[in-house]
C-alpha cells in the first residue's frame, strides 16, 4: 500500500516539472553562479573584441575599453540582476517569449542608464538619436548572440545528454545485478514466497525508477526509499556481509535531486566495495544539507585487489557529467580514497520542493 | 560400461552465495527425476571447495565465476592438481568475456538463472566429459592468479601470492617463502617470473624475490656472484644476487629508496 501512494505521488510531481525543464534546456538558469560567469566573460570579450577593431594603438585600446566599460559594465550589472529577479517568471514563459522580454529589458536597461548617466556617457553621444539607437542596436544585438550561444550550448550538450542518460541507464542496471537477483529471488520463491514478492516488488520500483526520463528532479526522500530497497536486494544475496550505516539524521525532507545519483553510487560500493571482501564490510551514506547545499556522501572498503586495478568507473564518471550538465559550476564532485576506504562526495544546490 | 550408469553422478556446489547454492540444489534435486546424481557437497570459497573435494572427490563441480578472493577460472586450476580432477561446469549471472572465451574453447557453462533443462543437459555431457586443461585456463585468466596451490599431506594449500617472500628453484621444485613457513610446488620459476612479473624479480638464475620484500643489500657472497647479498623483510635469510641480475636488482633498490 504504502509503496504504490509512494509511486503516485512521483508522477504527480514528475509531471509540474516537466515544464520547467523544458524551459530550463533553452534558457539558461539566471540564478546559476555558471551561467553568470559566461555572460560577464562572454559580454566582456565581445567588448575586447569592438575595441579591437577600432584601435589603432594600445594606447587607444585602453581608451576604448574605459569608455565602454563605463557604460557596458553598469548596464551589464543591472542585467543580471533583472534577469536574477525575473528568472522564475522566465521559466513560465515560452521561449520566444522569455528571449523577447530579455532583449527588452537590456534594451530599456541601456537607454534608462544612458540617459540616467547624463553627463558621464555625454562623449560618446555626439550624434544625438544616432547615438541611442546605435546603443540599443549594440546592447540588442549581443543580448541575442548570448542568448544563441545558450541554445546553441544546450543543443550541443543534450546529445551528451541523451548519451550520458542511456548509458546511465546501462550502468545503473548492472546486468549481473539484475541477474544475481532474480537467481537470489528464485531461490526463495519455494520455501519463503512471502519474501520472494517482497523482493520482486522492489525490483519493480527500481526498474520503474530506471526507466523514468533522467532531467527531472525527484524528491531527495524518495531516492532515499529507492535506495533502500536496492540495498534490501543486494542483502538478500549478500546476507550478513553487506552492512550499511545511514547517517539520515539531517537529511531535508523537502530537498531535490536528479534521479539515481544515490543508487548508482551504492551499487558502486557495492560492487566494487563489498562483492570482492570474502568477510564483507560496511558501507556509509551521509544525506544532509549544509550552507544551502546538498551533501551525498558514500563511502566503502576497498579490497586489495580492487584498489590496485582502480575498477570500472563508468557509471561514477557518468554521474559526474550529468551533475555538471544540470549544475555547472555549483555542483561539486569529490572523490576521496585510501588504501583500505572509497569514498564519493557530492555537493549540490539545495533546491526545495515547491509546497503542493 | 554398464557401471557409469548404475553409479549416481557425484555432483559438488561451490557459490559465495548462500542462495545461490540453494537454487542450484533445489534444480538438483529436480533434475534427479530424469538422471541419478547425487550432491556431495557445496563450498562458499576456494579452500573450503579444495579441503571438502579433497576428502569425497565429486566428478562434475558446479563453479561460479565471480567470488571474492578467488574467481572460479583460478580455483579450476587449483581443482585440477586433486588427486581426481572434476568435470568443472561454470556458472555466472553475466560475464561478456568469460562466456566468448568459453564459446571459443567449448566450455560448458550455465547463465544465472539457471534453466533446468540447461542444467540437465549440462550434467549428461559432463558424465563423458574430460577436466578442463590447466592451460586452457591460465589463458582465461586476465591476470596472474592470487593464490599458489601446494599438495601437502593429500590436501592441497591455497598460499596467497602476497605473502610470499621469495620463490627459489631447487631440482625439480620450486620452495615458496613466507614469513612464517616454506612449501614446495611443481611449477617452472620461468613460468611462474613471466606470471607474476609486476610482483617479483630475479636475482639469481633459480631465485625471484618479491619487489615488495626487498629491504636493502649487503657485501657479500660466492665467486661469480656480483659480491652482494639481497636483504629482505620479515626474514634473516639473505639470497644470492648473480653478476647478470645486479643491475636490475640494484636499481629496483635505488628507486624504492627515493619513494621512501
Amino acid at each position: 500500500m504504502r509503496v504504490r501512494t509512494q509511486i503516485n505521488s512521483y508522477a504527480m510531481k514528475r509531471k509540474r516539472s516537466i515544464n520547467q525543464n523544458i524551459q530550463h534546456r533553452l534558457l539558461p538558469d539566471f540564478r546559476n553562479m555558471g551561467t553568470v560567469l559566461r555572460i560577464v566573460l562572454l559580454v566582456n570579450a565581445v567588448a575586447l573584441f569592438l575595441a579591437l577593431a577600432q584601435a589603432a594603438s594600445p594606447n587607444e585600446l585602453w581608451q576604448q575599453m574605459l569608455f565602454g566599460s563605463a557604460l557596458l559594465q553598469p548596464v551589464l550589472l543591472c542585467t543580471l540582476l533583472a534577469l536574477y529577479v525575473l528568472n522564475p517568471a522566465l521559466a513560465r514563459l515560452a521561449y520566444w517569449q522569455a528571449a523577447l522580454l530579455i532583449v527588452a529589458v537590456v534594451a530599456l536597461l541601456t537607454f534608462a542608464l544612458t540617459h540616467l548617466g547624463g553627463e558621464l556617457f555625454a562623449g560618446t553621444d555626439e550624434y544625438g538619436w544616432f547615438g541611442d539607437l546605435r546603443r540599443l542596436l549594440q546592447s540588442a544585438i549581443i543580448a541575442l548572440l548570448l542568448l544563441g550561444y545558450f541554445r546553441w550550448r544546450t543543443l550541443v550538450l543534450s546529445p551528451a545528454q541523451a548519451d550520458a542518460r542511456l548509458q546511465a541507464l546501462q550502468a545503473r542496471i548492472r546486468p549481473h545485478f539484475l541477474f544475481n537477483s532474480i537467481n537470489a529471488v528464485l531461490a526463495i520463491v519455494r520455501s519463503e514466497p512471502k519474501r520472494a514478492e517482497a523482493a520482486l516488488e522492489d525490483m519493480a520500483d527500481l526498474f520503474r525508477m530506471a526507466m523514468n526520463d533522467a532531467h527531472e528532479l525527484v524528491a531527495l526522500k524518495d531516492e532515499f526509499a529507492l535506495a533502500q530497497r536496492y540495498l534490501a536486494l543486494e542483502q538478500l544475496r549478500m546476507g550478513e556481509r553487506l552492512q550499511v550505516r545511514w547517517h539520515t539524521a539531517n537529511m531535508p525532507d523537502d530537498a531535490l535531486i536528479p534521479p539515481l545519483v544515490l543508487q548508482p553510487l551504492l551499487e558502486n560500493a557495492v560492487y566494487h566495495g563489498i562483492e570482492p571482501l570474502a568477510a564483507g564490510g560496511v558501507i556509509e551514506v551521509r544525506l544532509y544539507a549544509a550552507d544551502k547545499r546538498l551533501h551525498l556522501e558514500v563511502r566503502n572498503p576497498l579490497s586489495g585487489t580492487a584498489a590496485q586495478t582502480g575498477g570500472n568507473h563508468i557509471a561514477l564518471a557518468n554521474i559526474r557529467e550529468r551533475l555538471s550538465l544540470l549544475f555547472d559550476v555549483e555542483a561539486e564532485y569529490r572523490v576521496e580514497r585510501s588504501a583500505e576506504r572509497y569514498g564519493v562526495h557530492i555537493i549540490i544546490p539545495y533546491l526545495k520542493q515547491e509546497a503542493p | 560400461m554398464n557401471d557409469t550408469f548404475t553409479l549416481p553422478l557425484t555432483v559438488f556446489v561451490v557459490d559465495d552465495e548462500p542462495l545461490a547454492r540453494r537454487r542450484l540444489k533445489e534444480l538438483l534435486d529436480d533434475c534427479r527425476a530424469q538422471i541419478e546424481l547425487e550432491v556431495t557437497g557445496e563450498a562458499g570459497n576456494g579452500q573450503e571447495a579444495l579441503d571438502k573435494l579433497g576428502e569425497t572427490p565429486a566428478e562434475v563441480v558446479l563453479l561460479d565465476i565471480r567470488m571474492p578472493q578467488m574467481d572460479g577460472l583460478e580455483l579450476a586450476q587449483h581443482l585440477n592438481k586433486l588427486e581426481h580432477p572434476p568435470v568443472i561446469i561454470f556458472t555466472t549471472a553475466y560475464d561478456a568475456y568469460a562466456i566468448q572465451a568459453f564459446e571459443r574453447r567449448a566450455i560448458d557453462y550455465l547463465l544465472k538463472p539457471i534453466r533446468l533443462g540447461r542444467l540437465f543437459e549440462a550434467l549428461t555431457r559432463a558424465r563423458d566429459a574430460v577436466p578442463i586443461r590447466t592451460e586452457v585456463l591460465q589463458e582465461l585468466m586476465p591476470e596472474a592468479r592470487s593464490h599458489l596451490s601446494v599438495h601437502e599431506r593429500g590436501r592441497i594449500i591455497l598460499v596467497p601470492i602476497e605473502e610470499v617472500i621469495y620463490l627459489r628453484a631447487e631440482m625439480k621444485y620450486v620452495t615458496v617463502r613466507t614469513a612464517q613457513r616454506e612449501y614446495l610446488i611443481e611449477e617452472s620459476l620461468t613460468a611462474l617470473e613471466k606470471e607474476y612479473a609486476a610482483r617479483f624479480v630475479r636475482t639469481h638464475r633459480s631465485c625471484l624475490a618479491a619487489k615488495a620484500a626487498v629491504a636493502g643489500f649487503e657485501k657479500g657472497g660466492d665467486e661469480g656472484e656480483s659480491g652482494w647479498l639481497l636483504k629482505l623483510h620479515g626474514l634473516d635469510e639473505r639470497l644470492p644476487i648473480s653478476r647478470r641480475q645486479w643491475s636490475g636488482v640494484k636499481m629496483l633498490g635505488e628507486t624504492r629508496e627515493q619513494g621512501a
